[in-house]
């Protein structure tokens, strides 16, 4: 496609290109989207805001053709459309950057990036030809990702990164993006972000979806705000703040993204790592965690902030160094050690690492501590597993409709708050939280400090791993900034700001303890 | 820690149609249903099939799919799969039945040789699994080959008999058995008791599902299945837990086997050939999920009687065994096939 380049003058507003009047959704028992509006002209980033379940997926879905909507109208470059599947709207030029990465991990990159629309030579693929347009693409987004490289060896980051490089090489005229930085680092975000530029400069509509709203400062144009399936408002995006949008996505004015400290973090120091090492993944690795204070790792990703909370948790191995927990040094084996010595490990990918999808909320709470819940020979003891996992339920104020409930069928924040309870149930010492808020709603994650914040207060140590600096620096009280596996510094986070920690991050600032 | 709330009363996420334990009730509905509707086809066809000889008749040949099935439950519900049973069967059979006859052990404790054999070559495979890291497919693959040829070259591929009729007990004898003695002095059977194979499935698919369902283990064991990096990451022992049940699944294969032998008084080194298929077919019958995570034994027990009640059926009506192997294969792709369709959104 891509022939739709448009001129479009400062004057006279580019012309439409996708525009969606009343359109309605309806799943058994469901509203899904109610009366929903929205247009997109050509050469416009036009965010779609609102929290998890505000029936942002469900629009894009309508949008290309995976659900079929119940009302409404779709015109698409004058003509009304009815696409019945993703292959008729990626034919007429819209494609869909996932966020559930959608990629064959078998297969080379350039391979994905083509896959099904190979260049042929008669009966065979032109390997050359396929070899020489992902390089192309690959190059445009500005990365260096072999295009021979198999999709199982690279990071979480690269592969968005080839998921990116994949959409943009259908040519789109619309294109729709579906929290593409939700696991890029600052810089990379970077990368995507002149992309977009390009794009819309020749003429691409962008339709972008992120709970990253500071980032959106950078290339949005304009943003409509979903709730509960209903369409709330379209603003020109330097006319409204951040605040207000997220007011209209909640409903309610939010004075507060990070709540104000209960904790009063002491000198004393609860845990120590010293001189962790892990050969070729990270090395000499030394902090102290203090009693009631959360301790940040920053750093880009890759940085080993994960590797070493694996590694003392148990779930990697390590070569060397000691871990002390109120003075006594531990010797972790396997994970079973560590949540016996009162280590606690939320993973940073949720479904594949934190739930048992098809387990129910109770189970799912108790999975960690099923002891507690069982007589000397296993027995479960039923009344007594039900009233455990009510408690967490009502605690964390968990929304669920039934202790039963698969957790699959439960909202990202509500998943983590289950997570949450599985550990407190433990009555662990210290609790690592790798990025806790990722893919949560801006409601939700408050929900998810105030309890990080009360925890501590409580006495229990905290450490938050995270990319996004602002939650940092907003929850933490020092923050460990990584850089190539090593800490290259140890910064109190009131002294501290985004380019300090940027600056130690990318290895440019000089070690400092 | 009182207040965590976002203060926003959200709305409880709603659900799409049927709740799972709604659409759960159902599953095990449809395949009793079924399981009702064959019995009664089979009732008008036949008018020897609704009797209780009969119903002894299919609970005995229910018996060895069912216990199987329970063991190929434990293990498909950790996400995998065991191949030997058969030849384990045939293996621990054989063993009782050499250890009684050449080396002139008592019965019970050549059976309990039989039922060890078993449970060792369960180990072995929970071993090679996750030790060896092997894919069950394989590990279980090479047992059933090797458990095959174990029992041959032991017997020389030759049946063992003549082993004596105390042999027979477990297989033959029946619990509660009435007789009385007539007016000529022959005895008459006004109930044919129940055969012990058949005390023994209940005892164990109650146990079985009791583990299952009430005890910790059994929550690892569904933990695993449902997904093995959070189970460890939650403090399961995941290796302890895979190979304990691959141990069930052997044991009860070893169990099977000495049921089976003492039933004909005979140990065949070739019985029990593609026995595993039934175990895995009525566990995916009852809803196991070949993924991992989900099963339960009253859906096996019930997948292990539409397998005996379609075949003795059948075999009354006269249809030939071959046809049978049809339309068992059409029920096995039917039911799976249903309940895709239930999962699916």
């Amino acid at each position: 496609m891509g022939g739709v380049s448009l001129a479009h003058s400062e004057r006279e507003p580019a012309p439409l290109l996708l525009k969606l009047e009343g359109v309605s959704k309806e799943f058994p028992g469901v509203k899904a989207l109610q009366n929903v509006s929205l247009e997109l002209r050509a050469g416009e980033v036009h965010a779609v805001c609102g929290e998890n379940g505000a029936g942002k997926s469900t629009l894009m879905k309508i949008i290309s053709g995976v659900y079929q909507r119940d009302a409404g109208e779709m015109v698409y470059k004058g003509q009304t459309v009815h696409f019945t599947s993703t292959l008729q709207s990626e034919a007429a030029g819209i494609a869909i950057i996932h966020q559930e990465l959608n990629l064959v991990p078998h297969l080379s990159v350039a391979e994905n990036i083509y896959l099904a629309r190979e260049p042929r030579r008669g009966f065979m693929v032109d390997r050359r030809k396929l070899r020489q347009d992902a390089k192309r693409c690959l190059d445009r987004l500005g990365v260096d990702i072999d295009p021979d490289a198999q999709v199982r060896t690279l990071s979480v980051a690269q592969r968005q990164m080839v998921e990116i490089a994949k959409a943009l090489s259908l040519d789109a005229s619309v294109l729709i993006m579906d929290e593409p930085t939700s696991s890029l680092t600052e810089q990379e975000a970077q990368l995507l972000f002149r992309v977009i530029r390009d794009l819309k400069r020749e003429g691409t509509g962008i339709i972008y979806i992120s709970h990253r709203l500071d980032e959106m400062a950078e290339i949005v144009d304009r943003v409509t705000v979903l709730r509960d399936g209903r369409y709330i408002s379209t603003d020109d995006f330097h006319t409204i703040t951040v605040d207000q949008i997220v007011a209209r996505m909640v409903g309610r004015s939010l004075e507060e993204k990070f709540p104000t400290p209960t904790r009063w973090p002491t000198e004393e120091v609860i845990f120590s790592v010293s001189g962790l090492t892990r050969s070729g993944i990270f090395s000499d690795i030394s902090f102290d965690l203090r009693r009631g204070e959360i301790l940040g790792f920053a750093g880009l990703m890759g940085a080993g902030r994960t590797e070493v909370a694996r590694a003392i948790f148990g779930a990697d191995p390590f070569d060397s160094g000691t871990i002390t927990l109120e003075g006594h040094q531990l010797s972790i084996r396997d994970p079973r050690s560590a949540i016996e010595a009162g280590i606690a490990y939320l993973s940073e990918d949720r479904k594949a690492e934190g739930l048992a999808l098809k387990m129910p909320v109770d189970a799912n709470l108790t999975l960690a501590n099923m002891e507690a819940v069982a007589n000397p020979f296993g027995v479960i003891d039923q009344e007594l597993h039900r009233q455990s996992s009510q408690h967490y339920v009502d605690l964390l104020n968990i929304r669920t409709p039934s202790l039963s409930q698969p957790v699959r069928l439960l909202s990202g924040g509500n998943q983590q708050k289950i997570i949450i309870g599985k550990w407190l149930f433990r009555q662990p010492k210290i609790m690592f939280f790798d990025e806790p808020t990722r893919g949560i709603d801006v409601g939700a994650k408050l929900a998810i400090y105030r309890v990080m914040d009360e925890l501590a207060a409580k006495g229990i140590g905290i450490v938050l791993i995270s990319s996004e600096l602002p939650e940092i620096l907003g929850l933490s009280d020092r923050v460990a900034v990584f850089h190539e596996g090593r800490i290259t510094a140890t910064l109190t986070t009131r002294d501290a700001s985004q380019e300090d920690i940027m600056l130690y991050a990318s290895g440019r600032g000089r070690q400092r303890h | 820690m009182a207040d965590i709330t976002t203060g926003k009363p959200q709305p409880a996420p709603q659900r799409k149609g049927l709740s799972d334990r709604q659409k759960d009730i159902i599953q095990k509905f449809a395949a009793l249903g079924s399981l009702v509707i064959l019995a009664a086809v089979f009732a008008v066809t036949s008018n020897a099939f609704l009797t209780v000889n009969n119903g002894m008749t299919i609970a005995l040949q229910v018996t060895s799919i069912a216990l199987l099935g329970i063991g190929a439950t434990y293990v498909i519900i950790t996400g995998g799969i065991d191949l030997s049973v058969g030849s384990v069967l045939a293996l621990a059979g054989v063993v009782a039945a050499l250890a009684v006859k050449e080396l002139g052990m008592p019965v019970w404790i050549g059976m309990l040789l039989g039922i060890l054999t078993g449970s060792a070559c369960g180990v072995i495979n929970g071993l090679v699994i996750t030790k060896l890291k092997l894919p069950p497919f394989i590990a279980t693959l090479g047992m059933m080959l090797i458990a095959r040829g174990v029992a041959l070259q032991i017997t020389g591929a030759r049946a063992v008999s003549g082993l004596g009729e105390s042999f027979g007990v477990l297989g033959n004898g029946s619990l509660l058995r009435f007789e009385s003695i007539d007016d000529q002095g022959f005895p008459v059977v006004s109930f044919p008791g129940i055969p012990y194979p058949v005390v023994l499935m209940i005892v164990i698919a109650v146990v079985a599902s009791f583990v299952l369902n009430r005890t910790v283990l059994g929550r690892h064991i569904y933990a695993t299945g449902s997904n093995g990096d959070a189970a460890k990451l939650s403090g399961v022992n995941v290796p302890r837990v895979t190979a304990f049940t691959y141990i069930v699944s052997g044991t009860l294969a070893g169990l099977t086997g000495c049921v089976l032998m003492s039933r004909l008084v005979t140990a065949q080194p070739n019985e029990g050939v593609a026995y595993e298929l039934d175990a895995i077919a009525s566990a995916v019958i009852g809803g196991t999920s070949l993924i991992g995570g989900v099963g339960t034994i009253s859906g096996t027990f019930i997948g292990a009687f539409v397998i005996g009640i379609l075949r003795n059926g059948l075999n009354m009506n006269g249809v030939s065994a071959f046809t049978q192997q049809i339309i068992i294969g059409l029920v096995i792709l039917g039911t799976v096939w249903i309940d895709q369709i239930r999962n699916r959104k």
